[in-house]
């Protein structure tokens, strides 16, 4: 393997693994704040993707549609809190997880009602054939999830230590009752975060939409997600994002090398090691004692 | 008691007049859910009652489903013998998961499950020379001491199993095991200051969870007659559970019930075609919002009433 | 032979120490008192025994055989049971279910036979519900035994809570604050049941409790505990006029009485 093939997969690893470690922290920011795994996180990458795709069939220019669909996006994650999740938070954990695949389902249901299992393609202005960087041929594609991953990570980490709701979010996820005294808002602390995951995973779904194409299955990669959440730590959003652009470079890498059964396997592979030796993730908290 | 009785009965007589009375297709749905309240059984003992959170519960039935057919078509075992070599070999393989259940519980234990079922996915597909792999199994129908068994035939072979699975069910909720299944769920600390061995008693959980869906996948091969991985995916897992969550987490009726009510229902939301999952998901959602103790738990008021003196429906 | 020996155990948690080289011996048919403010270790002490958590240092020994290394189900069988300070009943089940479930150990038959009801299964658990019926029984429950627990009131709960754990029929037998939240006549009632359960049923019993006026009445002698070590030992006048202990403890413990 060359230097050249070796960097050009490292690249396509980290891309694919940029869009694992954004799903990831939609997932972890609405369990660290109300400790719901939302099943249905797939779904709303899903349908950012194809918000997206409505407003730029209305002609949007993509400098619009890109704010306008996160927008759509936010409000959509709070209704959801507000209509789903508020109702059944007391319930067993149980309860709530196959209520938000319940969710997942619909959701995924009403897609197909009106655009069946077609693939659309989302034009992007940064979309278009590979450029030349050194000796390497990269697909700008590539780029632009990588920087997008890295600026959210950016803004995130400022959200959560400078701006008021940032600062209320780390105060509920860590002990509720105790924010709840010092005057914080818990419920809208917890739409604010739904909202906010929900955003986060129409970005996912507007950086992919453009290299794979929009079709109802998008939400599958849930399941990535959760092996990257769990590599990182649940608790932890660094290693939301850590997780998901190790388990890219991985898989790309084991696919190259091993072909692609394995290529296959290794995520849940790792998943099963992790649970087994280290359940916690690199840097998630000690799961309670069973 | 007495309406309790009333109603077995009655339901007992519908079971029995199936075959005589029904269609193909008619006979054909009834066997499907008496599959699938087979393996809802051995998913509420380990979900409802122990607490264990398990994402493959459709995997084990794949299992059991590919052992049996495999002993049947290439290898020529009688299905007499082929479907408890399928429950066997299913048994065996849940048990491994037992050995994380020790230590990990609630998320992690479900995605260790969840990891599970997708390695088993993988392996069916790849293994395409012995599994048939995406494409599938075809099977013939089974014969039980040489007689083929034909519709009616199967029909009662499979209700005889379904009411063996019941009554194995229920024998096991109201024992001993049902009472430290119940136990380990609720505080491990109390179940170990009574003496109860908690790694023990999930271990016994995941083994019998698997043991049924080992039996439910047996008789999938022989009643659907052809398998392939997507029909033992992570939907027909959550599929399951969502048979135990709207029938009744912990109760051998609530899985009955839950498997009828919910194998039924897509069945007669067909006619609504594309919007037949909308609806699907929706009414699990209103079932989970405003029934979060199961059908079962709505009913028991009532049955505490007409019956007298039993706390908790079984 | 001392029933319980503790020798030397130390605890600690992330760089503090809650048991300090505790020594203690119980002997059998004791009742001993384990008392201290909060912070004194005793909740680690009794986690050590019980096997919640493993001592740093030390061994305990019950009836001539070393536990500290078990598991806490292991250590249960062997014969100590407890009650909890928040009486963790199964709240969503029977009173006889709750007492049912803590005979689990001693009525054994195979999980086949369950599963097809064969005899030897129906036999046993008529046994169970004998014996079950019997500790109902002796602690004035046998009217409530279908009732729900989450419903009845707290006292009666405490009751369910020490019926179950008699079920595990223990040799010796740790009652955590069994006192706690009662009223005072339904406090001396309790000190009452207990020292007869314990005499009838040659029980040895190590309890925890705040309240001194109780202890004093309760117990055969006290082991008081102060910053992870043991400040005094003896009848519970020596120790009630120890002026360590009075120092240390009394002075805080009446106004918590």
């Amino acid at each position: 393997m060359t230097w050249r093939i070796a960097s050009q997969l490292a690249l396509s690893g980290l891309s694919v693994g940029s869009i694992y470690a954004i799903v990831a922290l939609s997932l972890a920011i609405p369990f660290k704040a109300s400790r719901v795994l939302n099943f249905a996180q797939g779904e709303l990458v899903t349908l950012g993707a194809y918000i997206a795709l409505v407003l730029t069939s209305y002609g949007l220019p993509y400098a619009v549609m890109v704010p306008a669909t996160l927008l759509i996006a936010a409000a959509s994650g709070l209704l959801i809190e507000r209509l789903v999740v508020r109702p059944i938070i007391g319930a067993p954990e149980f309860t709530l997880v196959i209520a938000t695949f319940a969710l997942g389902l619909i959701i995924r249901a009403l897609i197909r009602i009106h655009w069946q299992d077609n693939v659309f393609f989302l034009p992007a202005p940064y979309a278009g054939p590979a450029l030349a960087v050194g000796p390497l041929r990269v697909n700008p594609s590539y780029l632009v999830i990588i920087a997008s991953t890295g600026i959210l990570t950016a803004l995130l980490v400022l959200f959560f230590q400078r701006t008021k709701l940032g600062k209320a979010m780390r105060a509920v996820s860590f002990d509720p009752t105790a924010a709840r005294m010092m005057g914080i808002r818990v419920n809208t602390v917890f739409g604010s975060a739904w909202a906010l995951s929900a955003a986060i995973g129409a970005l996912a779904g507007l950086l992919l939409a453009p290299v794979i194409g929009i079709n109802p299955e998008l939400g599958h990669l849930i399941i990535k997600a959760l092996i990257a959440a769990v590599i990182g730590g649940f608790g932890s959003l660094g290693g939301a994002i850590f997780g998901g652009l190790l388990l890219g470079v991985l898989e790309t890498y084991t696919g190259a090398l091993f072909g692609a059964a394995l290529k296959e396997i290794i995520p849940f592979a790792i998943l099963i090691a992790i649970l087994l030796v280290r359940p916690q993730g690199l840097w998630g908290a000690t799961p309670a004692r069973v | 008691m007495r309406a309790h009785r009333i109603i077995i009965v009655i339901v007992a007589a519908f079971a029995v007049a199936v075959p005589i009375l029904g269609s193909s297709y008619q006979i054909y749905l009834v066997e499907l859910i008496l599959i699938n309240i087979v393996a809802a059984i051995g998913l509420n003992l380990l979900t409802g009652n122990c607490g264990q959170i398990s994402l493959c519960h459709a995997s084990l039935m794949a299992i059991g489903a590919y052992t049996t057919a495999l002993l049947t078509t290439r290898f020529a075992i009688t299905y007499a013998l082929a479907l408890p070599a399928g429950v066997f070999v299913t048994t065996l393989l849940g048990a491994s998961l037992g050995y994380p259940a020790r230590r990990l519980s609630g998320l992690y234990l479900a995605l260790v499950t969840l990891g599970f079922l997708e390695v088993v996915s993988i392996a069916i597909e790849e293994f395409s020379d012995l599994t048939g792999g995406v494409r599938g199994l075809k099977l013939e129908k089974p014969e039980l001491a040489g007689f083929p068994l034909h519709t009616a035939g199967l029909y009662y072979f499979v209700l005889a199993v379904a009411i063996i699975a019941i009554r194995a069910g229920l024998g096991l909720r109201h024992s001993r095991y049902g009472r430290a299944f119940d136990a380990v769920r609720q505080s491990v600390i109390v179940a170990q200051a009574l003496a109860i061995p908690p790694g023990r008693t999930k271990l016994l959980a995941f083994s019998i969870a698997a043991a049924f869906a080992g039996l439910a996948g047996g008789l999938f091969t022989a009643v659907v007659g052809f398998i392939d991985p997507t029909e033992f995916d992570i939907s027909a897992s959550l599929r399951q559970i969502t048979f135990i969550a709207v029938g009744g987490l912990g109760s051998v009726w609530g899985s009955v019930i839950g498997s009828v009510i919910l194998t039924l229902l897509p069945e007669a939301l067909r006619g609504a075609d594309e919007y037949s999952d909308v609806l699907y998901g929706a009414i699990l959602l209103a079932a989970l919002v405003l029934a979060p103790t199961g059908i079962v738990g709505l009913f028991a008021p009532v049955f505490r009433r007409l019956g007298g003196g039993k706390a908790q429906l079984s | 032979m001392s029933l319980l020996a503790v020798n030397d155990v130390s605890v600690s948690f992330g760089g503090v120490v809650a048991v300090n080289g505790v020594t203690m011996r119980i002997e059998a048919n004791e009742i001993r008192g384990l008392i201290g403010p909060n912070g004194a270790g005793k909740s680690s002490l009794i986690n050590a025994i019980t096997g919640m958590i493993r001592p740093d240092s030390g061994t305990i020994v019950f009836a001539d055989r070393p536990i500290a290394a078990l598991p806490p189900d292991l250590i249960s069988a062997r014969g100590i049971g407890r009650t909890f300070q928040h009486v963790e009943l199964f709240r969503d089940e029977t009173v006889l279910d709750n007492v049912l479930t803590g005979l689990y150990s001693h009525h054994v038959y195979g999980v086949v036979a369950a599963m097809i009801g064969a005899g030897r299964a129906r036999r046993v658990e008529k046994e169970t519900r004998r014996e079950a019926a019997e500790l109902l029984e002796a602690f004035d429950l046998t009217t409530l035994a279908a009732a729900p627990v989450r419903d009845l009131p707290f006292g009666i709960q405490k009751r369910v809570d020490l019926a179950r754990a008699l079920a595990v029929r223990p040799q010796m037998l740790l009652l955590d604050e069994p006192i706690s939240g009662m009223s005072e006549a339904e406090a001396d009632a309790a000190v009452a049941t207990i020292r007869a359960l314990a005499a009838e049923r040659a029980i040895t019993l190590l309890v925890v409790e705040h309240n001194m006026r109780v202890m004093m009445r309760l117990a055969t002698r006290i082991t008081v505990m102060h910053h992870g070590a043991i400040l005094a030992e003896g009848t519970p006048d020596d120790v009630h006029s120890n002026p360590l202990v009075v120092d240390a403890y009394l002075g805080n413990a009446d106004d918590n009485a």
